[in-house]
């Protein structure tokens, strides 16, 4: 029972850890050329040279673009304690451009114990900005705007930008402009006014290599000594780890994970797994707890639905796939209980259903979203008579029925006999 | 106070037991756990002790309350605690028991969770009460009369910081809030869907409090989520369907006579699971089969031997086959909760015809009027038979005449019927206005002067003068029809600008009802 205990802390510490963006990325910290430091330098210069800045951070979902300016944000925040302050957006939220500038206003009043006013107009808000600004400018403080999603916000007229940027290129202010967003050619969607005033300065993220991952992966699950728990159980610990990571299996993991995905929010999420699939009764992770979350991400959601069919649902999805060999431009549920009927007249099989049931399992189907409806026409007309199509390719339909041990052996006959004709 | 979980599903039997979320539940007399992290190794070693001997009788408890579902609920207790987590989705087909194990699961979590927030779209139809919902299941009990005057934020932009409010102010102890939305497909067909999912998927990187854990159920797949999720994509957790093993014990379960139920299972299991693997009709399909089965025996308590089994098995595999092709009909008079279970099985189906199939048909002669009867059969041959078929149908002689009109058939001509047949398959019955169908009826009803002779109408169908009384009576009886979805009025044409009809009865139906008139409805039908 103590190892249960001291593996169910060991499991809050590790699962804390990948949970915390902050440590994930911290290994960035230490080496030079990356753009953690990149970054770094141009903020911390424009702070300590009392200058404008913008710069837009690129790169595909889940590569720590806002981990890194959250990293940096934190330790501007204890170089410079009193000459910084942050103003946050996210275009999901933010994107209307009234909303923004009040949002931004009240940031700026809770930042400076201010009074803020719900009431003031989008103009007010404007110019309440772009007075702070300079008030800012004069006592050498730099206002940084973290713009997430930054894509959204070009959306529409881009009255904010326009004007966040229009109030940087007067002397007396001290801003940085920080855009982030997944969306590699953000800085083409802006207007020309705004993208005249716009720094051009971009960073590029990209997903980690396999060496890479490979030292994330290590810094991630290696416990330290100074993690609270008994210095025996860490040693262990980590020399079974040691066993592992060297182990060719693991890296046939991670490599068949990358292939899919190689962001570094798809490993967390794969160590998260296996890391909660940790044996509590010996405590320490093992090669199965990583395959069993391997395989729990690899799944197919179509097949595993395809696998969950009655009987029935199979005949009709056979039947849709019939007709769509035949080249039937469109059908419905009509033309699919005929070709059923007429499937069960050739077979005589014992599978016959009146069309009340076979609706309902076609209805099950529509359910599960292995067929839809062809197209939006007709919304009023009556269901079996608008037109469907199959959702899943005619590959995962004979596998599925290949996999399925209570198939009737007619129904794969129907399927192969379609494709050498 | 008892607001935190689901004050909206009370129809599941999961809530009835007492609310595991709330702080202040009688059942939370355990000492709050974190601070028991601290004490030294060995006094912690006793307390863990009898801590994990009561951990393991509850993980029973929680497999043996979910039948079947062992993999999944140890993956979700896994995955949902100790705290800081990543997102997770739950999906699977309906009726797999994705909430139930949810809720079940978050009951037996340790540590217990400070607050549980459940929110179903399905009940909450809109992104602002979905907003309001969550919102009040979060503020503190004693200011739950205040909230309430408080506005409720419809931007999400409002909504976000409102419940970082809430929520900084509930997991600042350390211990760990749940959110659950339930029946995340709905949302995709409302207005604006995809920035409301957006939103919810991608709280976790709005909100980054690690105390917060999100939790998706959906029946949909998670590919259709993938392109709205943020940063964090949810770990999934896949419900499959129940097989027959874990069918037969779901349903025997807490049956007073396990042996004749058993038995009876063996007969009529195997076949209604080719048709459906859905639980819940299973059930609705299996209760009247039983209470069949159990006719011949005297005693409902007697355990069956060989030669009953033998017996009651012949005495029920007549009913078999029918109950078969009658899966699913719902019976006319059913109450109101019944109608609900089956309709929450079946979610597309809302535009699903009425008059189409059901038993209806055997009520049928109760309920109508023979004048709407006529005007339900036109309306029936309007909507098959082509337009330009009327004259030789209806013209003076009553129809009788077509049978000279057969021509010999090329086979150009057939290819041409066979396309002609697939176009009406994939149309359906057609649209007509209203003057084609009060032609039809009154040539109809002309033909049947005899049926008629009871019926109001008589007289006035040839007098001049009552023929504004037959017009009146005649569109009561088709508001009627329409209303009761025998009938459906479609858009206006917008060449004509009246409004056209399309009758929504098959053919079974329609024959039906021209028997009970002693009509011969199929001389009428045009056959191709």
């Amino acid at each position: 029972m103590a190892a249960a205990s001291v593996a169910s802390r060991a499991q809050s510490v590790l699962r804390g850890r990948l949970c915390d963006p902050g440590f994930v990325h911290s290994a960035l910290r230490s080496s030079p050329d990356t753009n953690y430091s990149k970054l770094k330098y141009l903020v911390a210069s424009s702070v300590s040279e009392a200058c404008n800045n913008s710069v837009l951070l690129l790169g595909p979902r889940g590569c720590g673009k806002a981990a890194v300016v959250d990293m940096v944000l934190d330790d501007l925040k204890k170089e410079h304690p009193d000459a910084i302050s942050v103003i946050r957006l996210n275009g999901m939220l933010h994107s209307d451009d009234n909303c923004a500038m009040k949002e931004i206003a009240r940031q700026l009043c809770l930042e400076h114990q201010l009074s803020f006013s719900k009431m003031a107009s989008s103009d007010d808000n404007t110019e309440f900005m772009i007075d702070m600004l300079r008030e800012c400018g004069l006592a050498h403080k730099t206002v940084l705007f973290v713009l997430e999603e930054f894509d959204l916000f070009a959306q529409g007229k881009q009255r904010l930008l326009y004007s966040l940027l229009d109030a940087m290129q007067s002397l007396t202010s001290q801003a940085v402009v920080i855009g982030l967003s997944c969306r590699l050619d953000a800085d083409q969607l802006l207007e020309k006014r705004v993208r005249s005033r716009f720094s051009h300065r971009k960073l590029l993220f990209v997903p980690p290599s396999l060496d890479d991952i490979q030292r994330l992966v290590e810094h991630l699950l290696i416990l330290t000594q100074d993690s609270g728990l008994r210095a025996k159980y860490i040693t262990d610990y980590n020399s079974r780890l040691a066993n592992i990571f060297i182990d060719n299996k693991f890296k046939g993991c991670l490599n068949s994970l990358m292939d899919a995905d190689a962001t570094t929010s798809n490993i967390l999420r794969f160590l998260f797994r296996a890391v909660s699939y940790m044996d509590m009764e010996s405590g320490f992770l093992s090669m199965e707890s990583f395959q069993k979350a391997l395989s729990s991400m690899q799944r197919q959601p179509k097949m595993d639905s395809l696998q969950d069919l009655s009987i029935l649902e199979l005949y009709i999805l056979v039947c849709m796939h019939r007709l769509e060999d035949k080249e039937q431009s469109s059908y419905n549920f009509t033309s699919i209980m005929k070709e059923y009927r007429s499937i069960q007249d050739a077979y005589k099989t014992s599978d016959k259903y009146s069309s009340t049931v076979c609706f309902r399992a076609f209805e099950h189907l529509l359910d599960r979203e292995l067929i839809s409806f062809g197209d939006n026409r007709g919304r009023n007309q009556a269901l079996e008579y608008r037109s469907v199509k199959l959702l899943i390719s005619s590959r995962e339909l004979a596998q599925s029925l290949k996999l399925n041990t209570t198939c009737p052996a007619v129904l794969q006959k129907l399927l192969d006999r379609e494709r050498y004709m | 106070m008892s607001q935190p979980v689901t004050p909206r599903r009370t129809t599941r039997s999961t809530v009835s037991a007492p609310d595991p979320a709330s702080p202040t539940s009688p059942s939370n007399s355990r000492p709050k756990p974190t601070p028991r992290r601290q004490l030294i190794p060995t006094a912690a070693a006793a307390k863990e002790e009898e801590e994990g001997e009561h951990e393991r009788s509850t993980i029973d408890a929680l497999l043996e309350a979910l039948p079947g579902r062992r993999a999944q609920a140890t993956d979700l207790l896994r995955l949902l605690a100790p705290a800081p987590a990543l997102p997770l989705l739950l999906h699977g087909g309906a009726a797999t028991g994705k909430t139930r194990a949810l809720l079940l699961a978050l009951r037996h979590v340790r540590p217990r969770p400070r607050r549980v927030a459940y929110a179903a779209l399905r009940s909450l139809p809109s992104p602002r009460a979905l907003f309001a919902s969550l919102l009040t299941q979060l503020s503190p009990p004693s200011s739950s009369s205040a909230s309430f005057r408080l506005r409720v934020p419809d931007k999400p932009s409002d909504f976000v910081a409102a419940l970082r409010d809430a929520l900084a102010g509930l997991s600042a102890q350390g211990e760990a809030v749940y959110l659950v939305f339930d029946n995340l497909e709905v949302a995709r067909s409302w207005d604006k869907s995809g920035q409301l999912l957006t939103l919810l998927l991608r709280l976790y990187d709005l909100l980054r409090l690690p105390q917060v854990v999100l939790v998706y159920v959906s029946s949909a797949t998670p590919d259709a989520y993938y392109t709205m999720t943020g940063s964090v994509e949810p770990n999934h957790i896949y419900f499959p369907d129940y097989t027959v093993d874990e069918v037969r014990d779901i349903l025997m379960r807490g049956h007073p006579n396990p042996k004749l139920y058993s038995s009876f299972l063996s007969v009529a299991l195997k076949p209604l699971f080719r048709v459906t693997r859905r639980v819940d009709e299973l059930v609705a399909a299996l209760e009247p089969l039983f209470r069949r089965y159990c006719e011949p025996l005297g005693d409902l308590k007697s355990v069956p031997d060989e030669s009953i089994r033998r017996r009651l098995f012949e005495h029920i595999q007549p009913h078999l086959g029918v109950a078969l092709n009658e899966t699913f009909s719902v019976p006319m008079r059913a109450s109101v909760d019944e109608c609900k279970g089956h309709s929450s099985g079946g979610k597309a189906i809302s535009k699903r015809q009425f008059g189409n199939r059901d038993s209806l048909s055997t009520e049928l002669e109760f309920h109508m009027s023979v004048s709407a009867k006529y005007l339900l059969l036109s309306a029936f041959l309007a909507s098959r038979n082509p337009a330009t078929l009327d004259a030789a149908l209806f013209d003076s002689t009553g129809g009788s005449d077509n049978h000279k009109r057969k021509r010999k058939s090329s086979q150009a001509s057939l290819n041409m019927k066979d396309t002609m047949l697939e176009e009406m398959l994939m149309k359906g019955p057609g649209t007509f206005p209203l003057e084609r169908l009060l032609a039809i009826f009154q040539c109809i009803t002309s033909v049947s002067e005899d049926a008629l002779s009871d019926v109001e109408c008589t007289d006035s169908t040839m007098a001049g003068s009552g023929m504004t009384d037959l017009m009146s009576d005649v569109l009561l009886q088709l508001s009627t029809l329409c209303n009761s979805n025998f009938l459906s009025k479609s858009r206006s044409c917008p060449l004509e600008g009246s409004a056209r009809y399309r009758s929504n009865i098959d053919e079974d139906l329609a024959l039906k009802v021209a028997r009970s008139v002693n009509f011969p409805l199929s001389k009428y039908i045009y056959r191709r």
